[in-house]
């Protein structure tokens, strides 16, 4: 069946290709409209300090600036990541009484010049009155902690500053403990890191007649709107998100930001456009980076390394609101509970507002600090009992067709079978150990580990549903109408080949019209790893709609039944007598002139588990998440300088099984960027963050990986699914679930080459060093100990 | 985006420029590649009332002169510098120490003048002060020190961090000064100043003009190393650049030349590493000697995230590395005659 597959399955070029590397693609910042005027925020250079007094007559003053906007000016609508009962919308637009974190947008303001601009902002006066700050989760929730925000209601009573919880229990895990041959118990940290994303944030808003027009960089042109239009206070159909080239967002795009509200109100106050770009350092000080967690962790293992029980503690150091923070400790149980079986675990996490800058998903969304902690600690089990990190993961890993705790299935996703090739491929278990065992010359030492990870695609969330739309034209030719939005993942190039396929045209008879707000069906977004599901199965059957009407269509003409013909190179012809035939161009003007004008338009909709009502509960973690787990097990190897402490990556292997790849080239770039992401988060990146106070914002001294470090990175797929025309499929996750494994392998191979186990990121040269000192020092004690 | 107002002008001459500084005072700055004074503009930590731009001088090759040295006019860009086949073949190190410079593009406009005479640097201090860090520190002329909050006012803990200089000074170079009352010479060593505050010696309108470097004598080898988290696109976190002569007996030092860059207020030469090493046989105990003393004796400041503990540790060993890359060259030269 795979055979007869002409475009699904290929490595088809780029939609977005030529356009991006001929420098025509038209990003935000391109964007001109006439007599735009530029928009400055003004923030707060405090972390924590009530307004007193915001005075911005001196600054309307001033000769070129059309309007200063405070929360005052505002309907004081909130808006949240989260928008829940439990959770609702906690965030204004603009400060209201106090700030909470350095850079908090305060004011805002149009001007006809970027110079006129910042001198407005000089002449805002604010007065504050500063009040005790605390940046750390742990000190944040102790009770008589400066209280940035109550706890929760629902929150453990005691505790301050506790945004939201998550926990859940099943089996008895005291029971499981003692039960177990081994138990240990560790804790994990990360830094501090940020997307790197290169396209700045930038919104231009129009408002005209009416309507509010708004090129803004995101993630999901149809979220943006629904919150803008929310805080606008405005009917959806009053905002179109317009459709430009987005420069990456790996996360850091998706919520509503304040200054894209800004744009949009000085937009209406003043009727002109009005563009706001962030700068490097704006978006490095004052804007969203990643979910920071710590982890607590205790395993009890059978002596064969089978787990028995698990208890784990996830704090989040959250930001100054709620943000994407209670998803985080969410998501985390997900990432514990999914590629292992757990007989018996208890699961808490604590979503803790501190006076940093609020957060964002990042590319895993938690999953990269969580499986390197669970992973790492599989090692350190490992060898204790004297297994190898292998056959202890093979002990536990999930395979086909097993029911999860939330009731969800593997289907046949297949664990077991990652772990498998990827030590087959990379030679794991011979290279295991071999530079502790017997070090080589000189002061490099090369080391070997593995990490497994899983990921869920398209999972309940807003709004749940894709629709596509397939207009034929007269030439046979087609039009898609998508809202799917290509953040560069590859989005509209997929499209293309479901829908040539499945119609029987070539992908570049296929033209995508896409993430339009006003143009195009509504979609899920770039933002939950669904697309290729959620939207590529609504393009499918979207096609698939248009082909049935026109295998009827030609029928009617030909004069035998529609399951006789097929639909393929433009030309519906009859399965047996080929003669017989009719081109689509024929046939489209057959249906027009036979079928009152119809033009033949397909339409096709998508949700992962229709049958589910609603999304999962964040704080009790029940209800069903999705159909498609796709699973990995990744090796890393790595080279370490044992007398600088300066390690790299040398080569990953990455084993994943992503249901069924569409365009292998784009899931070879997905994990090759993967693997990228996490070297840097392994051995380089950190935002330095002190008081709330970011101290390297810029490129230069948040290190992210050059060209130069790339590794070399090997890949297998475990084809688990298959893509039949005219059927629904399953394609799995491929976008960030792999970043996660190989950051855990990284880990567990520079143990492999020192000795040194790191429980924290990045594995800096200065901790490797400690820890090679730490070692040192314990042989000697040893030494002396068994002298005396 | 510099978002304030200031005023430009070319000269054609560097006595021009020389003239025209004399004439605008202190707030003028001379403009040669921009990649320094630019960054440091839209940070704000440089408002200068008028650029007077270099561009329009004619900028020299690098040549030999008579007697052997080779001058490098201060306007060459540092790329020309790595390009440059005099260079490649005479002074390797310096073309070393100019290809560790930022990036491509950075090293297309940054000339080996400008990078001498860069601002020294602090996490704190190269951003924009808008509303972090909005009360100045003590180098912009204010009353505090961010990172170090102990330091008196006359103290600013901001490091060098040229890639050049230490190569430079490795090398022995010397320089030549234009200033409203003509030339004047001065060794390298003498542009820093020791304070993070004003880093640089040269008067109120005085431009550097050349850089000039003596011919290598016999058995001679350098080592050059710069530590970075990731190999670009950064400045150091230490710089090493060594120079070896050996006695004709191809395993005494005759002299060492020590210079180390990133680690303070200005490059530093290690008197005490050079003399452990000059007159002594270099076998590895003494080289890990002369590292360690080296090390020792820079005291490192704690900059860009890294702490002095790692700095000393990262110091001692490329250092200790260096001085074999130069032992060996100077062996090897010494083979070749």
């Amino acid at each position: 069946m795979q055979s007869e597959l002409k475009y699904v399955g290929k490595s088809v070029r780029r939609k977005d290709g030529p356009d991006k590397v001929t420098g025509r693609a038209v990003y935000t910042q391109d964007v001109r409209l006439p007599n735009t005027l530029v928009g400055r925020i003004l923030r707060s250079p405090h972390p924590h300090a009530r307004i007193v007094r915001i005075d911005t007559s001196r600054a309307r003053a001033l000769p070129g600036v059309k309007a200063v906007i405070t929360v005052e000016d505002t309907k004081g609508i909130k808006h949240g990541f989260v928008e829940t009962p439990r959770y609702p919308p906690d965030q204004e637009v603009l400060a209201r009484g106090k700030v909470v974190h350095v850079g908090e947008e305060v004011a805002a303001l149009a001007a006809v010049d970027a110079l006129t601009a910042q001198r407005a902002l000089d002449l805002i006066e604010v007065e504050y009155e500063v009040l005790p700050a605390v940046f750390d989760p742990e000190e944040a929730m102790r009770p008589g902690a400066p209280e940035i925000h109550p706890s929760h209601p629902k929150a453990p009573s005691g505790l301050a500053n506790v945004g939201g919880t998550t926990a859940t229990e099943w089996g008895d895990v005291e029971r499981g403990f003692a039960e177990s041959d081994y138990v240990r118990e560790d804790r994990f940290d990360c830094q501090l890191r940020t997307h790197g994303y290169l396209e700045p944030h930038v919104t231009l808003a129009q408002w005209e007649n009416g309507k509010l027009n708004v090129w803004t960089s995101s993630m999901g042109t149809f979220v943006k709107r629904a919150k803008l239009a929310k805080v606008l206070d405005l009917p959806q159909s009053s905002v179109r998100i317009h459709k430009t080239y987005v420069g990456g967002t790996f996360g850091g795009k998706i919520d509503l930001y304040s200054h894209e509200y800004c744009a949009c109100h000085l937009s209406m106050l003043t009727g002109r456009p009005v563009q706001i770009t962030a700068s490097r350092e704006e978006i490095f000080n004052a804007y969203r980076h990643s979910q920071p967690l710590t982890l607590e962790i205790k395993t009890g293992v059978k002596k064969d390394g089978t787990i028995v029980a698990q208890r784990i503690r996830a704090i989040n150091n959250a930001g100054a609101f709620r943000g994407s923070g209670v998803v985080v400790i969410f998501l985390a149980w997900g990432f514990t509970m999914i590629p292992y079986r757990i007989p018996n675990l208890k699961y808490e996490g604590f979503s803790v507002y501190t006076n940093n800058t609020v957060r964002a998903p990042q590319r895993g969304h938690g999953a990269p600090k969580v499986r390197f902690a669970i992973e790492s600690q599989m090692d350190m089990i490992a060898e204790a009992l004297g297994i190898d990190p292998v056959e202890i993961r093979l002990r536990n890993a999930r395979g086909p067709g097993e029911k999860l705790p939330n009731g969800d299935d593997t289907h046949r996703g297949n664990l077991s079978e990652c772990i498998r090739v990827a030590a087959e491929r990379s030679g794991l278990l011979a290279k295991f150990g071999r530079d502790r065992s017997q070090p080589p010359k000189g002061t490099i030492r090369r080391g070997i580990g593995i990490g497994v990870s899983a990921y869920m695609g398209g999972t309940l969330i807003y709004p749940n549903g894709s629709g596509v739309i397939v207009k034929m034209n007269d030439d046979g030719t087609a039009i898609v109408l998508t809202g799917a939005i290509d953040i560069g993942q590859g989005s509209e190039t997929v499209i293309a080949q479901i829908v040539a396929e499945e119609l029987g045209v070539t992908p570049d008879d296929v033209k995508i019209i896409s993430s339009d707000t006003d143009t195009t069906p509504q979609d899920i977004g770039a933002w939950i790893s669904g697309m290729t599901y959620v939207t590529g199965n609504a393009a499918r059957q979207a096609a698939g709609n248009a082909r049935e009407k026109l295998l009827q269509v030609a029928a009617e003409k030909l004069g035998v039944r529609a399951d006789e013909l097929v639909a393929a190179d433009k030309v519906v012809s009859h399965r047996l007598n080929p003669e017989l035939r009719m081109t689509y161009r024929e046939v489209v003007a057959s249906s027009i002139a036979k079928r009152r004008g119809d033009t033949i338009i397909g339409e096709g909709f998508w949700r992962t588990m229709r049958d589910e009502p609603a999304h999962p509960s964040l704080a009790t973690t029940r209800g069903r998440w999705t159909e498609n787990y796709a699973f990995s097990a990744q090796v890393a190897e790595v080279e370490v300088d044992i007398e600088t402490g300066e390690a790299r990556l040398v080569k990953a292997y990455t084993v994943h099984d992503c249901g069924f790849p569409i365009n292998p080239a784009l899931v070879k770039g997905q994990i090759d960027g993967q693997v990228s992401m996490a070297l840097g988060h392994a051995f380089m990146e950190e935002v330095l963050v002190k008081d709330g106070y970011t101290l390297n914002p810029n490129w230069l001294e948040y290190r992210m990986p050059t060209i130069h470090e790339m590794a070399e990175s090997e890949d297998a797929d475990v084809i688990t699914e298959q893509y039949r025309v005219g059927q629904p499929y399953r394609t799995k996750e491929v976008g960030e679930g792999l970043i996660s494994g190989v950051l855990a392998a990284m880990g567990n191979a520079v143990y492999d080459a020192t000795g040194v186990r790191l429980r924290s990121t990045p594995f800096s040269a200065e901790r490797i060093l400690e820890g090679l000192r730490d070692l040192e020092f314990q042989k000697r004690k040893k030494h002396k100990e068994v002298r005396a | 985006m510099i978002l304030f107002d200031f005023g430009y002008e070319r000269a054609a001459t560097a006595e021009e420029a020389v003239a025209r500084l004399a004439r605008l005072g202190d707030d003028a700055r001379l403009l040669a590649g921009g990649t320094d004074l630019l960054p440091n503009m839209r940070a704000e930590l440089a408002m200068p009332a008028t650029l007077v731009s270099l561009e329009g001088i004619a900028c020299e090759p690098p040549r030999a002169l008579a007697d052997g040295s080779i001058r490098i006019d201060a306007l060459t860009r540092l790329a020309d510098l790595e390009r440059a086949p005099l260079i490649a073949e005479r002074l390797p190190m310096l073309a070393a120490a100019a290809r560790a410079v930022g990036s491509h593009q950075i090293r297309e406009m940054g000339t080996i003048g400008g990078n001498l005479c860069q601002e020294t640097r602090c996490l704190y201090l190269n951003q924009r002060h808008d509303y972090q860090f909005a009360p100045p520190c003590f180098k912009r002329g204010g009353e505090c020190c961010y990172p170090f909050p102990r330091n008196k006012s006359d103290v600013c803990w901001s490091v060098h961090m040229s890639d050049v200089a230490p190569a430079l000074i490795a090398l022995d170079a010397s320089l030549e000064i234009l200033g409203a009352g003509g030339t004047r010479r001065a060794g390298i060593e003498d542009l820093f100043s020791g304070s993070g505050l004003r880093p640089l010696t040269l008067g109120p309108a005085e431009l550097l003009r050349s850089v000039t470097v003596a011919p290598r004598p016999a058995r001679w080898g350098w080592g050059f190393h710069k530590s970075t988290v990731r190999g670009g696109l950064e400045y150091g976190m230490s710089v090493c650049a060594v120079a070896l002569r050996l006695e004709p007996d191809g395993r005494t030092c005759a002299e060492a030349r020590i210079a180390l860059g990133a680690v303070r207020e200005r490059p530093l030469r290690s008197p005490k590493a050079e003399s452990l090493l000059a007159g002594s046989v270099l076998d590895p105990a003494r080289l890990t000697q002369a590292a360690t003393a080296g090390a020792a004796e820079a005291n490192p400041l704690p900059h860009h995230g890294f702490t002095k503990r790692h700095l000393s540790d990262n110091l001692k060993i490329y250092l200790r590395r260096t001085l074999e890359q130069a032992l060996s060259r100077a062996r090897e030269e010494e083979g070749a005659c």
